[in-house]
C-alpha cells in the first residue's frame, strides 16, 4: 500500500487538496490507521492555530491614536513632496478658458485646412485672356486684340488639338510634304 | 470657497474612516507576522500610508479591504526579509488585562509563548500563509492573491508550515 506523503496529509487536514487528490487521500485514509494518526496530528495544528488570534494586552486606544496621527502626518508629508500632483478626481478637464482656447484652435485649424486645400483657381478667362484653336492655328485674344500662332499649309485632318486644365492649348500638326511634326503649346496666363 | 475646500475634507474624512475601520485588523495581521508591537505599529502605519496614497483604489470597499491586507502582508514579509528576525519579546512587557486571575494570566502567557515559539520556526512566507489560512480562515485562493504567488506555491507554504508546526508540537510534548 502506498501512503500519501506528509504534505498531502497536511493539506488534507485543512481541506486544501483538489477534488481528485482529496478523494484519493480520503479513500486511502479509510483503510489506513497509520495515516489517520498522521492526519490527526495535522488537525491538532489546525485546532491550535486560532489561538494565535489572541494578541498581547496592549493599550489599544493609545496605540490606535498614535498610529492614526502618524498616518495622517505621513500622508501630509507625502503631499508636500509632490505639490504639483493633483488627484485625478479633482481635476476639471473642461474649464471655460480651456474650452475657449481649444475651440478657437480647432476653428483656426479647419479654416487653414480649407484654404490650403482649395487655392483660388488661376482662371485665364476671368483675367480677359483666352486661348483657342482656329482653322489657321492657335489664337490668343485679350480685350478685343488677338495674336495667332499659324501653321500655314496644314490641312485640318493633320492637326490634333488638346486643351489643358490651365486654359492653355496644344496643337500638333504634320506637314504633308515634308512629314515633319510641329507641336505648339500656348498658355493663356 | 466652500466648494473648493469640501472635496479635500471629504477625502480626509473618507481616509480617516478607512483607517478606523481597518486599523485593528491590519495591526493584528502584521503583529502576528512580525511578532512585536513596535515593529507592527511602524509597519501598520507604513501599510496604510502606501494604501492611502493610491486612494483611487478605495472606491470599492470590499476590494479595498483585500488590497489593504495584501499590502500589509507584503510590508511585513519584506520587513522580515530585510531584518531577518521575528521577535515576540514585548508580549511579557505588555500591561495585563483586568478580570483574570494571576494563574489564568500565567497560563495564557505560557500558551502564547508556546505558539509564538512555533511560529518563529517558519519562514516569513510560511508564517504568513499559515496565519492567513488557519488563523484568519481565508481560502487558499485568497492567500495566494495576498502573497502574490501561485496556488501551488501557497499549498507548498501551507503544507510546510503545518509540518514544521506539527513537529514543533511533538517535540515540546516530549
Amino acid at each position: 500500500m502506498k501512503h500519501p506523503n506528509q504534505a498531502t496529509l497536511a493539506l488534507h487536514a485543512g481541506g486544501d487538496l483538489n477534488i481528485l487528490a482529496r478523494w484519493r487521500t480520503g479513500r486511502h485514509l479509510a483503510q489506513c490507521a497509520v495515516c489517520r494518526d498522521e492526519l490527526a496530528a495535522f488537525e491538532a495544528v489546525r485546532e491550535i492555530a486560532p489561538e494565535l488570534r489572541e494578541i498581547p494586552e496592549i493599550p489599544w486606544q493609545r496605540l490606535a491614536a498614535e498610529m492614526k496621527a502618524n498616518i495622517r502626518l505621513g500622508l501630509e508629508a507625502g503631499e508636500c513632496v509632490r505639490p504639483g500632483e493633483k488627484p485625478l478626481r479633482e481635476t476639471r478637464w473642461f474649464t471655460g478658458a480651456r474650452t475657449a482656447v481649444a475651440f478657437a484652435s480647432m476653428v483656426a485649424l479647419v479654416v487653414t485646412g480649407l484654404v490650403l486645400e482649395r487655392p483660388a483657381p488661376r482662371d485665364a478667362a476671368s483675367e480677359g485672356r483666352v486661348a483657342e484653336t482656329t482653322a489657321y492655328g492657335i489664337q490668343l485674344s485679350e480685350d478685343g486684340q488677338a495674336m495667332g500662332l499659324l501653321h500655314a499649309g496644314a490641312q485640318e485632318q493633320n492637326v490634333t488639338s488638346t486643351v489643358s486644365a490651365r486654359g492653355g492649348v496644344r496643337e500638333r500638326y504634320v506637314d504633308p510634304e515634308t512629314g515633319y511634326v510641329t507641336i505648339n503649346n500656348v498658355d493663356a496666363q | 470657497m466652500s466648494e473648493v475646500i469640501e472635496p479635500g475634507l471629504e477625502l480626509v474624512d473618507r481616509q480617516n474612516r478607512f483607517v478606523s475601520e481597518h486599523l485593528r485588523r491590519i495591526f493584528i495581521q502584521i503583529y502576528r507576522i512580525v511578532g512585536n508591537v513596535a515593529d507592527a505599529q511602524d509597519l501598520t502605519q507604513e501599510a496604510f500610508i502606501k494604501a492611502l496614497q493610491h486612494q483611487e483604489q478605495l472606491k470599492d470597499e470590499q476590494k479595498a479591504a483585500h488590497w489593504l491586507s495584501r499590502i500589509a502582508t507584503n510590508t511585513a514579509i519584506d520587513f522580515l526579509r530585510r531584518s531577518g528576525r521575528a521577535s515576540f519579546c514585548e508580549l511579557d512587557e505588555a500591561p495585563q488585562s483586568q478580570g483574570e486571575s494571576p494563574e489564568q494570566l500565567l497560563l495564557r502567557s505560557e500558551q502564547r509563548n508556546y505558539l509564538e515559539d512555533g511560529l518563529r520556526l517558519l519562514s516569513p512566507r510560511e508564517r504568513a500563509a499559515l496565519l492567513l489560512r488557519d488563523v484568519e480562515g481565508l481560502p487558499a485562493e485568497e492567500v495566494a492573491r495576498q502573497l502574490e504567488c501561485s496556488m501551488a506555491t501557497v499549498r507548498s507554504h501551507i503544507a510546510n508550515a503545518r509540518k514544521k508546526f506539527r513537529l514543533y508540537m511533538e517535540r515540546r510534548k516530549r
